[in-house]
């Protein structure tokens, strides 16, 4: 690094931007559950007509707690435990397959997925995702700094190891093809950043796309849901039954949309209308031009991603961020592609606007992550990467951010 | 470039958003629709059925809330206590096979039990089966329980009615069924909100109707048909009571009959008590029908009433000799004591009258004439009653019309008619000659109750002369007074004339003695008759002819209890 990084503003935009997109799917969950809430209670149960809204208002609460730890817990103390973190992770992600048969296990559709706390449920998978980002940030950028990156025995075995590891627990235990996919955006991005030769990446993604479809076939539940995208959403009764519940939303909606809470499909005809489904119902409610507009903000938030990793500080950073990003940019386009019918349906949630808990919580925790990094970017591009590639924002966002470092050391010193 | 992968994703998604919710949005907002929007029927209430009780209306016919269980399978949680809970509940009214129903998941409606009631429903909604649904409906009820059952008919499962008035007037009395389309319902069919896109035909419930059967005579003459069966040890019979002065039936009841709300519980009997024989049955009426010979002949001029023929006992007609049953009254004889002693020679005498001395093709004609034109035996009375029977009449023209054949008419053999036509015909003559339709429809009754009368229909006037029936009227009034001496209230004006009818055995083919119907046929009444009687008893087993010892008794029954129940004015 040829620039002595200091401490300044953070970008508060990165905390705008996921305001505004949880603000969005708060108001949508809060328009779509009286009719979540009607639909369980017509089979027994008497939930307050805003139950998915008050939930979901208590997981911001949470999520932001998370955001203000990860953001002022110093990252050393990350990395210095990252090998513990990663191991603990794992260990916790095999708890519901090992206790498969004690009430503490949620399993549904033969997937053990969920610790259940009774109040409420936790998917180790999503710690897992933290913890990995955490783990491979800091052991890629060890191999960048000691130039041992692109020796295959340092760092493509031992990374294929976990990530194998990582497969085997997610895809093949607990049957989960979208969080593996996860792991998969997550890594390729990562190694993308930290500077892979593109052999050794063509090579991992031959392997990965083998050992994927190799563990496609051998579950009848993926292999469906992979046959539904192949042949597209004409099984109305079957697996494509959801796609095509949320093409109906969403193409319902129309330029302007029916408007909040006056769409219909979220009456029991979506399913998971406020978790994976979520962006098929904003669609429907919102119409053409919301749906633009909230892709326009995820865009923006993504492009502010990208900016920090640009102007990060150091590697560790740096492959940090390609970590953030990867999580949240492959759960959003894989979630918005498979309610577009365009990628098959895998079961991620939609960031920030879906309902629920773990995944929400630990997006919001590596966001955190992201907000901490965003006070040590540099001024300039460093030079190795301005050759490399151009900066994803002009210069007239990236003085603003400037601006205020050196607002600290201006005459104009705050008090 | 992890910049450009998203613009490049990210306009993709545009793309295809834009393909979905623009260029394709009609075609997603029909399918939407289409899943979206279910029809509902609302029902249109049955109306209910009254009879009067003297001046007043009362119920025999009510609906009660009846509920019909179905189910999604997919929702099912605990199959096992799920079936339980309902075979506890509504076992008697589970459908077959109810628990394989439910547990086949590939349907999302299944019906698994039906006629469930209000408590019934009730319970079921207490427990709280997911997956099970209530739906709720109506059925008939009877207050008055079989009374006037037959008339009544019933309504099957399927909300039609079947015989009786209940099928005659089904349309009537259904209604017309409402539709609301809601365009916005829940995955169930729930409708979530009404909105502009809702479509609704206002619903029409059917017509409440007053019939013109009085509860309490028609409970008499239940009673009193079941009492003169069992004397008579037989198990067939009917009895009709109608007002000669309007066509309205006041009673009709016959045995075996059957419990509307139980008609799918027939007991020892079979099919055939659904039908109401009084419409339904035609047969050979026997000796009654003399009163309509005579009727003929005096009305025609053919016959004065102190006319006087020679009773020689018989009369041969080619090969075939007619004979009278009572063989000590021959000699001289006048009108009346063809009616006071039924005498078949006497009714052929009259038929060559109308011939001019002889039974030839004019007596035919003339006789014809009556019966089938005036007396309307060769068509429908239109009696409100599913299943009415009719059959035309031999014309004279017909190589059956033949002399013998109509001989034989004139006392009431070899023609079939039903016990409406005769007793409407015998109403026409005995009223000054009007022909009524008889009726059972009294009228409609509106919103608050209040009945809409719906007046007599006269069919044909002019059917006899008023001459004709007062000199007719006289005859059977005497005929009966001096067969059945004592056996009416003093001052009542009562006339009848008893109909013992050979039937053809179906094992010989020919009309035997010892299987007969015993008919009577009256009316009673003070200065005009107020009311006529039709009895028929079909298998009575008791010596004597089945007319007078088996169907006269019902008769007298019936007639001294109405006087009273009329509050009728003695004449003298």
């Amino acid at each position: 690094m040829n620039e002595i990084v200091r401490k300044h503003r953070p970008d508060f935009l990165i905390l705008l931007f996921m305001a505004v997109l949880m603000l969005v799917g708060m108001v949508v969950i809060y328009s779509i559950s009286p009719a979540l809430t009607e639909r369980i209670n017509t089979f027994g149960n008497t939930l307050d007509q805003n139950h998915f809204m008050y939930r979901q208002a208590v997981y911001l609460i949470v999520g932001l707690m998370a955001f203000a730890f990860t953001a002022i817990m110093p990252l050393g103390l990350w990395r210095k435990y990252q090998s513990q973190l990663l191991v603990a992770a794992l260990l916790v992600s095999l708890v519901p397959t090992l206790a498969q048969s004690s009430k503490l296990v949620l399993c549904t559709n033969g997937a053990c997925r969920w610790i259940n706390f009774g109040a409420f449920t936790i998917q180790p998978a999503e710690a897992l995702k933290f913890a990995m980002v955490i783990f491979l940030a800091g052991f890629l950028a060890t191999r960048v700094s000691t130039d041992r990156l692109n020796k295959v025995n340092e760092t493509l075995v031992p990374v294929g190891i976990i990530l194998a590891v990582v497969a085997m627990i997610v895809v093949g235990l607990q049957k989960d093809l979208g969080t593996g996919l996860a792991f998969f955006g997550i890594m390729v991005c990562m190694l993308y950043v930290a500077g892979l030769k593109i052999r050794y990446f063509v090579l991992a993604l031959i392997g990965l796309l083998i050992a994927g479809a190799l563990f496609t076939i051998t579950s009848v539940h993926r292999l469906e849901r992979v046959s539904t995208f192949v042949h597209g959403a004409n099984d109305k009764e079957g697996t494509g039954y959801q796609i095509n519940q949320a093409l109906i939303a969403i193409g319902s909606g129309g330029i302007t949309g029916k408007g909040l809470g006056q769409g219909v499909q979220a009456f029991g005809y979506l399913p998971e209308a406020a978790n994976d489904s979520i962006f098929a119902v904003v669609a429907e409610s919102l119409g053409f031009i919301g749906i633009v507009l909230i892709l326009i903000i995820f865009a923006m938030l993504f492009l502010r991603l990208l900016r920090v990793m640009d102007y990060a500080g150091s590697d560790y950073h740096r492959i940090l961020m390609a970590g953030i990003f990867g999580w949240i940019f492959t759960h959003t386009v894989v979630n918005i592609g498979a309610m577009l019918g365009v990628f098959p349906l895998t079961g991620v949630t939609l960031p920030f606007l879906s309902f629920g808990g773990t995944s929400l919580l630990f997006i919001m925790a590596a966001l955190g992550l992201a907000f901490q990094i965003s006070r040590y970017t540099m001024h300039k591009l460093p030079d190795n990467q301005s050759k490399k590639e151009k900066p994803h924002e002009d210069r007239r966002g990236r003085r603003r951010i400037s601006g205020s470092r050196y607002a600290g050391t201006s005459r104009f010193e705050r008090t | 470039m992890l910049g450009w992968l998203m613009f490049i994703i990210g306009g993709l998604f545009i793309v295809r958003l834009y393909n979905l919710q623009i260029t394709k949005h009609a075609y997603y907002e029909a399918e939407g629709l289409k899943e979206h929007q279910a029809k509902f029927v609302i029902p249109a209430k049955r109306g209910l059925i009254y009879a009067h009780d003297g001046v007043n209306i009362v119920p025999l016919v009510l609906n009660e809330p009846a509920y019909l269980v179905f189910a999604d399978p997919r929702y099912i949680k605990n199959l096992e206590s799920t079936v339980t809970s309902l075979n506890r509940i509504a076992g008697g009214n589970m459908v077959k096979d109810s628990a394989t129903l439910l547990s086949d998941k590939q349907h999302q409606y299944v019906i698994v039990a039906k006629g469930l009631n209000k408590h019934q429903a009730e319970l079921i909604k207490k427990e709280n089966l997911p997956g099970i649904g209530l739906q709720a409906g109506e059925r008939r009820v009877y207050p008055e329980g079989t009374l006037a059952g037959q008339l009544l008919g019933y309504v099957n499962g399927d909300g039609v009615g079947q015989y009786g008035i209940e099928q005659f007037l089904n349309s009537q009395i259904t209604g017309k069924a409402g539709l609301l389309k809601a365009s916005a319902t829940d995955v169930h069919g729930i409708p979530i909100d009404s909105s502009d896109k809702d479509v609704q035909i206002p619903v029409q419930d059917g017509s409440n109707i007053a019939l013109t059967i009085d509860r309490s005579i028609q409970s008499y003459a239940e009673q009193a048909l079941k009492t003169g069966l069992e004397k008579a040890k037989a198990k067939h019979g009917s009895v009709l009571i109608m007002n000669p002065q309007t066509g309205a039936v006041l009673a009709m009841a016959s045995l075996p009959s059957y419990d509307p709300a139980k008609f799918y519980d027939l007991g020892e009997n079979d099919y055939s008590v659904y039908q109401n024989p009084i419409v339904s049955d035609l047969y050979e009426p026997g000796s009654v029908i003399k009163t309509l010979t005579m009727a003929t002949g005096l009305d025609s001029g053919a016959v004065k009433p102190d006319s006087t023929f020679d009773n020689t006992g018989s009369i041969r007609l080619d090969d075939y000799e007619i004979r009278n049953v009572e063989q000590d009254v021959n000699g001289k004889r006048n009108m009346a004591d063809i009616l006071l002693y039924s005498l078949n020679t006497g009714v052929v005498h009259i038929l060559q009258e109308l011939g001019g001395g002889q039974i030839n093709r004019q007596a035919r004609d003339k006789l014809y004439g009556y019966f089938n034109n005036r007396f309307l035996l060769s068509q429908k009375t239109g009696i409100e009653q599913s299943g009415e029977a009719y059959t035309k009449l031999f014309s004279p023209d017909d190589p059956q019309g033949n002399n013998i054949r109509y001989a034989n008419m004139t006392f009431g053999q070899g023609m079939n008619v039903s016990m409406i036509q005769v007793a409407s015909a015998f109403s026409a003559v005995i009223n000054g000659g009007t022909y009524y339709k008889p009726h059972l429809l009294d009228g409609t009754l509106n919103e608050l109750g209040a009945e809409q009368y719906q007046p007599p229909q006269v069919v044909k006037s002019g059917v006899v002369s008023p001459t004709t029936t007062d000199q007719l009227k006289d005859m059977i009034h005497m005929a009966r007074q001096k067969t059945f001496p004592g056996a009416d209230k003093q001052g009542y004006i009562v006339g009848g004339k008893t109909g013992t009818a050979q039937v053809i055995d179906p094992k010989t083919g020919k009309y035997s003695d010892s299987n007969a119907i015993g008919s009577y046929l009256g009316f009673g009444g003070d200065s005009t008759p107020r009311y006529v009687i039709m009895v028929r008893v079909v298998d009575s087993q008791i010596s004597g002819f089945a007319g007078a010892a088996a169907a006269a008794p019902i008769f007298t029954d019936v007639s001294n209890w109405l006087i009273d129940y009329l509050k009728l004015q003695p004449t003298q």
